[in-house]
C-alpha cells in the first residue's frame, strides 16, 4: 500500500520568502477586500494553515482591520487557523464501524500519537480526527490517512499503518 | 489572441461547425471517455491513456478521435466509454482492456460483451447505450451534450448548436424580447425556490442603475446533491452562455460564478472554457462584435453550506463572511455591491440557451402546467443505479426510483426519499404515483430542492435521518440570527436524546414548535427550513418517533443504544441473537437452545419455521451473507432433543388466579406458558384434537415434524399449563361460562377460514381452498389430489400446498401468482425448494374464472402486467386486455389469504374491525370487554408465527399485570455469554453448506426437507456472526 504525502514541500523555505510570496498575492488581486478569500486560499497553499501573524500582516498589508481577516478565516471550514499534520487520519465513527470497535481503534490511536481527538500532534507529523460514515461499511472499522481508505482496522494494524507513513 | 477566432455572426459559427463536423467524419471512430469527477476518482486518465496507447500501437491514432466527455450520469458504473457511431456503451473499465477494445472491437468490429452495461434485472448485458433502461426513460435536454460532445472543446460545442442562441438573441432580439421569451417558457429557477426565471429578470431588467451584475450560484452544498458539479464540468459552455443571455437582457457587463471549494475540478474546467470564449470574442468588450460588453469572474467559496444562500453568498463574493441578510432589498434592487443583481443557479442558466435557440412553445413542450422542462436528479442513496439523471417535470416519483434507478437493492423494500436536502423533507411509498414538480413536491410537504434525490430502504431510521439533517444545519448554521442558532441547537438535542432512549412525552410537541418558530422568525432560507426534515418525518413517520419514545424501540435497527443488536432489535419477540450465536461458537449448543428459549418456547419450531427477520438485518450480508441464525437456532435444538434429558422449567409458586386461553397455536400457547411460569392456573380450550393451531395442521410434515411440534409443546405443558383438546368454545362450553370460571380470558383463534378469490366456478367439485386441504391432510382426512394441480398465491400456504400435492401424488403442480417472483411472501429458499421438485411457477398471472361443467377442468387466466404502484410501494397489479387462456386442471388449490371468525362472542359485544379481527387497546392487548384479552392474528390478521409469539408474551406481561403482578416475566436464571476477545481480521466466507435430502426422495414423502447442520459447519456458521452486540 502506498500513501499520498502532502503536496505541499515548503519546510525549506524560510519566513521571508514566504512572506514575500504572501506580498505577491494580494498584489496580484491589487488588495482588493472583495479578493479577500482568494488570498486566503492561496496563502493557506504556502503556510498549510493561517497563522495569526501571516493574518496581522494580510491586514496591514490590505489595509482591513485585523479582526475582518479573522473573522473571515474563522467563518469557512476550509481555513484552519491551527496547523495541521502532515497526515490526517480519520477514524470512522459510522455505525458499522463503531459497533465493530471503531472506539477502541480511535483510542488507541490517540494512546499511540499521544494527542487528543480533533489535534495535531507536536511533531506536526499527524492530525488525528473522527468522521462521519465513509460509506466502507463491509470493510468496517476503516480508517483514512489522507484522504485514503484502510479496510478493516485492527489495534495490531495500527503500527503498521503508522510506519507506513513515515 | 488570434483575431481570426473572433466570431461574428451566426455564418461564422456555422463555418466552425461544418469544420468542426468534417474533421469529425474523417475519423472512422469516435471514443469519448466519461470524464465526470465519479469516473475521474474511478480512474479514467489511466483508462484513457492505455487506450491512447493502443491506438497508437496498432497505428489506429489518426482514424480515431478520443475525447474526454462530460458525466454520463452512471456515476458506480466508471471508467465508461462511449464509442461512436455504433453507440456502444462500455462500462466499469481497466486500463488492461483497451487493448482488447482496439483489436476486437475497433479492429475486429465485434463488440466485447463483457464490457457491457449489465442489466440485473433482466440478467443481460446491454450492448448499445440508448437501449439501457436507465438512458432510456431520460429526456436529456441540458445534460444532451454529456457522452456525445467533448467538454473542452468550444468547436465541439459550436458543431453543436452552441453559441447559437447568443448570436440569435444579439441579432435577432431585443433585450424586451429575451425576458418574454423567457417569461413565456415557463422556466422556474432549479435552484431549489422556484422562482419563474423571466420574471427574476424582467425585476432586474426594470431596476434603476447603470452598474448591474449576474451570478451564478454554484455553491451545490445539499448532501448527496452533485448535478450543477455535472453541469460545470461537463458543459461549461452551456453555462457560459445562459450566463452571457441574462447579461444581455437585464444590461449586466458582468458576471460572478461562486463556486464551492470542493469542486476545483469544475473551476479548473470553467476557467478554461472562459478562456475559449474570451479567444473566439464570446466574452469581452465587443461580444460578437456587437457593443454588448460582458466578463465573467470565478470566485471559489470557502466551505460554509449558508453561502448557498443567495444574501449570504453576495457577502462572500465581496470577499466577506458568508452571512445572510434580511430581504428585503431584494438582489434585484441591491445585490453585490449593493448593485442590481440577478442570481440562478447553474442548471437554470444550462436551460436558457435551449430556450432562446428552440423558443419558449418548445421548451413549454415538456413538462406540466406549473413546471416546464426538464429537471436534472442526483439519484443516491439505497438504488441500484446513482447518478445524473434528466427526467421531465412531472415524471411519477416511482418511475424514478424504480424504472431508472432500478429499485432498491438486494431485495430490501422501499421507504422514503428525501428530497431539496436539509431544507426540504421526504417522499413515502404513498406517494410513488406522485409527479415530481415544483408545486405536487410543496402539497406533499417537500421541496424540489436543487435536485438530490436519496432513496432509502427499510433499514433507515427516519429519526436518525432527521437528526442527522439537523446535526448538519446545526454545524452549518453561521451563528448570527437567533432562532437558527439556538433553536437548531435544541432541536438536535432532542432528536439525539430521542435516538439514545432517553425520549420524553413531549418530545414531539417541543420539536414541531421549535421547527415552526424557526420558519417564523429565522433570518434566512436555512434557518427558515431548517426544520422541515422534522416535520416532514413526523408527518410521515410519526409512529417511529413514538416507538423511540415510548417502547424504545427503533424499527430499522439503526439507533444502536436502543438494542443489543439490529438481529435482536428485528426478532419480534427479541431473543437475544448474538447470545446464542456464541453460544454455539462456543459448543455450548444446551445454554444456546436455554437462551432462545428465556424468550420463546419453541427454538426447534422456529428454527425451522420462523421467516427470520433478523436475518434481513444481519450485517454480516453487507460483506458476504447474512449468518444463517435461524439454521443455527434448529442446530441447537435438534442437538438439545437428541443428546439430552428433557428438563423442568423454574416455576414460580402457585398463583389463586386461573387464567382461560382459547387457541393452542402460538400465540395462545406462548402466552400460557409464560403465565404458567409465573405461578398461575392456565387452562387452554383448543378445538381440534390437537394442538399447535396452525403449525399442526397449516404446516406439512416435511417442514415441521409433528414429533418436534409435540415435544416442545409437552415442555409448555410440564411447565403446568392444561391444555383441552377437541372442546370448541361456544358449543361444548360457552364463552359467558368461561369467563365466569377464569380470571382472565385470552382470545388467539387465529384465522383459519380461507379468503374465497371470488372467481365464477369457485364452487366446482376439486377446488379445495389451501388451508382446508392442509388441515385436512394434517389431519389425516382422506384428500383426492388430482393428477394436474393450480395453486393459486405466492405465500406459504400456497406453497405448502403446492409441494403437498406433489408429495401425495400429483404430476404436475403449477404456481399461479398475479405479480412476480421476487414480490413472493413466500420465503426465498421455500420456492428455490419447490423449483427443485418440478414445481413450475407462473407469474404475473391471475384467475379469472374456474371452468368445468361438475368438476374442475381448468383456470381461465388473464396475462397481468405491473403498472404503477400500490399504498405498501408494491407495484400494481392489473390485466392486459385480451390476454386470457385457459391452464387446463383437475384440481386448484387458491390459497391467497384467511380471515376470522368468533362464533362464540356476539358481534355487538365485542369491537372488531372491518377485517373482522378484533380491536384490542395496543398496549394492554385487552379488547373492550372487561378481562378479555387477545393476540396473535385473530387481531393482525394472517401473519407469520414470531408475531404470534411475541404477542403471546407481551400478552402475559399484560395480564400478569391487569391480575395484580408487576409484569415482570420469569424467564429463568441468567445465562452468561461469552464476549469476544479476538481482534483478528473478518476473512469473507459464504454461509457454511446445511444437509437437505436430496430431490428425488423427498418429493416422493413427507420426510424433513433440511437435515441441518453438521456439528463443525454449525460452530464455523456461529464464528460468522459479527458480534454487533460488543460496544
Amino acid at each position: 500500500m502506498e500513501l499520498h504525502t502532502p503536496t505541499c514541500q515548503c519546510g525549506e523555505e524560510t519566513e521571508e520568502a514566504r512572506r514575500a510570496r504572501v506580498a505577491e498575492i494580494i498584489d496580484e488581486f491589487h488588495a482588493q477586500p472583495d479578493n479577500l478569500i482568494q488570498i486566503l486560499h492561496l496563502v493557506q497553499g504556502i503556510y498549510g494553515y493561517l497563522p495569526l501573524d501571516v493574518q496581522q500582516f494580510i491586514a496591514e498589508r490590505m489595509d482591513l482591520p485585523l479582526s475582518e481577516i479573522y473573522g473571515v478565516s474563522t467563518f469557512y471550514s476550509f481555513f484552519s487557523t491551527e496547523p495541521r499534520g502532515e497526515y490526517t487520519i480519520r477514524v470512522c465513527m459510522g455505525t458499522a464501524c463503531y459497533v465493530r470497535g471503531s472506539t477502541k481503534i480511535l483510542k488507541r490511536l490517540s494512546e499511540m500519537l499521544d494527542v487528543a481527538v480533533g489535534s495535531t500532534t507536536k511533531d506536526r507529523k499527524f492530525t488525528l480526527e473522527v468522521m462521519r460514515c465513509m460509506g466502507a461499511c463491509g470493510l468496517a472499522p476503516a480508517v483514512s490517512v489522507n484522504g485514503e481508505v484502510i479496510p478493516q482496522v485492527n489495534p495490531d494494524k495500527l503500527n503498521r499503518i503508522l510506519e507506513m507513513c513515515s | 489572441m488570434v483575431m481570426s477566432h473572433v466570431v461574428t455572426s451566426k455564418d461564422g459559427l456555422e463555418q466552425i461547425a461544418a469544420r468542426f463536423n468534417a474533421r469529425q467524419k474523417e475519423a472512422k471512430y469516435h471514443l469519448l471517455v466519461c470524464a465526470g469527477a465519479g469516473c475521474v476518482s474511478s480512474g479514467c486518465h489511466a483508462v484513457k491513456n492505455a487506450l491512447l496507447a493502443a491506438l497508437e500501437e496498432h497505428g489506429l491514432a489518426d482514424q480515431v478521435t478520443v475525447c474526454e466527455t462530460g458525466c454520463i450520469g452512471t456515476c458506480d458504473l466508471g471508467p465508461s466509454l462511449v464509442v461512436q457511431p455504433d453507440g456502444v456503451f462500455y462500462t466499469k473499465l481497466k486500463a488492461a482492456d483497451m487493448g482488447r477494445i482496439v483489436t476486437q472491437h475497433l479492429l475486429g468490429g465485434s463488440i466485447i460483451e463483457k464490457l457491457c452495461y449489465f442489466d440485473k434485472e433482466k440478467d443481460e448485458r446491454v450492448k448499445h447505450l440508448v437501449d439501457i433502461e436507465f438512458f432510456k426513460r431520460q429526456t436529456r435536454l441540458v445534460t444532451g451534450r454529456c457522452g456525445y460532445m467533448p467538454f473542452d472543446s468550444i468547436e465541439g460545442y459550436i458543431a453543436s448548436e452552441g453559441y447559437f442562441a447568443l448570436a440569435k438573441a444579439l441579432s435577432e432580439m431585443s433585450r424586451e424580447d429575451v425576458i418574454d421569451e423567457m417569461k413565456r417558457s415557463g422556466l422556474r429557477g432549479r435552484g431549489g425556490g422556484g422562482f419563474p426565471t423571466g420574471v427574476k429578470w424582467e425585476a432586474g431588467y426594470k431596476a434603476a442603475g447603470e452598474q448591474k451584475y449576474v451570478v451564478c450560484n454554484a455553491d451545490e452544498g445539499d448532501p448527496g446533491a452533485f448535478m450543477d458539479r455535472s453541469l460545470l464540468e461537463g458543459d461549461p459552455h452551456a453555462i457560459i452562455e445562459g450566463l452571457l443571455i441574462a447579461g444581455y437582457a437585464i444590461g449586466a457587463d458582468r458576471a460572478f460564478v461562486y463556486v464551492r471549494a470542493e469542486y476545483p475540478l469544475a473551476v479548473e474546467r470553467l476557467q478554461k472554457a472562459i478562456g475559449q470564449a474570451r479567444e473566439y470574442g464570446f466574452l469581452g468588450d465587443q461580444v460578437m462584435g456587437t457593443d454588448f460588453r460582458f466578463d465573467i469572474e470565478i470566485r471559489i467559496g470557502a466551505g460554509a453550506f449558508v453561502c448557498g444562500e443567495e444574501t449570504a453568498l453576495m457577502a462572500s463574493i465581496e470577499g466577506k463572511r458568508g452571512e445572510p441578510r434580511q430581504k428585503p432589498p431584494f438582489p434585484f434592487e441591491a445585490g453585490v455591491y449593493g448593485k442590481p443583481t440577478i442570481i440562478n443557479n447553474v442548471e437554470t442558466y444550462a436551460n436558457v440557451p435551449l430556450i432562446i435557440l428552440k423558443s419558449a412553445e418548445w421548451y413549454a413542450g415538456f413538462g406540466t402546467p406549473g413546471s416546464k422542462g426538464t429537471k436534472v436528479f442526483a439519484l443516491a442513496g439505497d438504488v441500484q443505479n446513482t447518478g445524473i439523471v434528466e427526467v421531465p417535470m412531472g415524471m411519477p416519483f416511482g418511475e424514478i426510483i424504480y424504472d431508472i434507478g432500478g429499485g432498491p437493492q438486494k431485495g430490501k423494500r422501499f421507504k422514503a426519499a428525501q428530497t431539496g436536502g436539509p431544507s426540504g423533507g421526504c417522499l413515502t411509498r404513498e406517494h410513488l404515483n406522485a409527479p415530481v414538480d415544483f408545486d405536487s413536491l410543496r402539497s406533499l410537504g417537500t421541496i424540489m430542492g436543487s435536485g438530490g434525490l436519496i432513496a432509502m430502504d427499510e433499514d433507515t431510521c427516519m429519526v436518525d435521518v432527521a437528526r442527522f439533517f439537523m446535526e448538519f444545519v446545526q454545524d452549518e448554521s453561521c451563528g448570527k440570527c437567533v432562532p437558527c442558532r439556538i433553536g437548531t441547537r435544541r432541536m438536535l438535542e432532542i432528536l439525539e436524546r430521542i435516538t439514545k432512549g432517553q425520549g420524553r412525552e413531549s418530545d414531539i410537541e417541543v420539536l414541531q414548535e421549535l421547527a415552526i418558530t424557526c420558519r417564523e422568525t429565522a433570518t434566512c432560507g436555512l434557518g427558515q427550513t431548517a426544520g422541515n426534515p422534522v416535520l416532514s418525518t413526523l408527518r410521515y413517520f410519526r409512529d417511529e418517533y413514538e416507538e423511540h419514545i415510548r417502547h424504545k424501540h427503533c424499527r430499522a435497527g439503526v439507533c444502536t443504544e436502543l438494542m443489543v443488536s439490529p438481529c435482536q432489535n428485528a426478532c419480534p419477540a427479541g431473543v437475544n441473537v448474538p447470545g446464542y450465536v456464541a453460544l454455539i461458537a462456543a459448543g455450548r449448543p444446551r445454554d444456546a437452545y436455554n437462551l432462545v428459549r428465556k424468550e420463546n418456547p419453541f427454538p426447534a419450531i422456529c428454527g425451522r419455521i420462523c421467516t427470520h427477520p433478523c436475518e434481513s438485518k444481519c450485517r454480516r450480508a453487507q460483506l458476504d451473507d447474512p449468518v444463517a441464525i435461524c439454521d443455527l437456532k434448529r442446530y441447537a435444538a435438534d442437538y438439545v432433543f437428541e443428546n439430552e434429558e428433557p428438563y423442568m422449567d423454574l416455576v414460580f409458586p402457585k398463583k389463586p388466579e386461573s387464567v382461560g386461553i382459547i387457541g393452542a397455536g402460538p400465540a395462545g400457547l406462548t402466552c400460557s406458558y409464560y403465565l404458567a411460569r409465573l405461578g398461575y392456573d392456565v387452562t387452554v380450550y383448543e378445538t381440534q384434537p390437537i394442538a399447535g393451531g396452525i403449525l399442526a395442521y397449516g404446516i406439512p410434515e416435511y417442514r415441521l415434524p409433528k414429533k418436534i411440534l409435540a415435544k416442545e409443546i409437552r415442555m409448555i405443558e410440564q411447565a403446568g399449563v392444561t391444555i383441552q383438546t377437541g372442546v370448541e368454545v361456544g358449543k361444548d362450553v360457552t364463552f359467558k361460562k368461561l369467563r365466569a370460571k377464569h380470571n382472565a380470558i385470552f382470545i388467539a383463534t387465529g384465522t383459519q377460514f380461507p379468503n374465497t378469490i371470488d372467481v365464477p366456478g369457485e364452487e366446482l367439485e376439486g377446488v379445495y381452498h389451501g388451508l382446508d386441504f392442509l388441515r385436512d391432510v394434517s389431519l389425516g382426512k382422506p384428500v383426492q389430489v388430482g393428477k394436474n394441480v393450480v395453486v393459486i398465491g405466492g405465500g406459504s400456504t400456497a406453497f405448502d400446498a403446492a409441494r403437498t400435492a406433489l408429495r401425495l401424488g400429483a404430476d404436475k403442480v403449477t404456481v399461479l401468482y398475479r405479480r412476480l417472483i421476487e414480490d413472493m411472501p413466500a420465503d426465498e429458499r421455500e420456492i428455490q425448494e419447490a423449483l427443485d421438485e418440478g414445481i413450475e411457477i407462473r407469474q404475473l398471472m391471475a384467475p379469472v374464472a374456474f371452468v368445468g361443467k361438475k368438476t374442475v377442468s381448468g383456470v381461465r387466466c388473464v396475462r397481468m402486467e405491473l403498472r404503477g404502484f400500490d399504498d405498501s410501494g408494491r407495484r400494481k397489479p392489473r390485466p392486459v386486455e385480451g390476454l386470457e387462456f385457459v391452464i387446463s386442471a383437475d384440481m386448484v388449490i387458491p390459497a391467497v389469504s384467511q380471515h376470522s371468525d368468533l362464533p362464540f362472542i356476539s358481534k355487538d359485544e365485542v369491537e372488531v374491525t372491518k377485517w373482522g379481527t378484533l380491536r384490542v387497546d395496543a398496549d394492554s392487548m385487552m379488547t373492550n370487554m372487561r378481562g378479555v384479552f387477545a393476540g396473535g392474528d385473530v387481531v393482525r390478521g394472517p401473519d407469520v408465527a414470531i408475531t404470534a409469539i411475541a404477542d403471546g408474551k407481551q400478552a402475559a406481561v399484560a395480564i400478569d399485570k391487569f391480575l395484580g403482578g408487576p409484569g415482570t416475566l420469569n424467564t429463568g436464571e441468567p445465562i452468561e455469554i461469552p464476549m469476544p476477545t479476538d481482534e483478528k481480521e473478518v476473512v469473507e466466507h459464504e454461509r457454511f453448506p446445511l444437509r437437505l435430502r436430496d430431490v428425488d426422495t423427498r418429493k416422493t414423502s413427507f420426510s424433513e426437507v433440511v437435515i441441518g447442520f453438521h456439528k463443525l459447519n454449525a460452530i464455523a456458521e456461529a464464528m460468522r456472526c459479527l458480534r454487533c452486540d460488543r460496544r
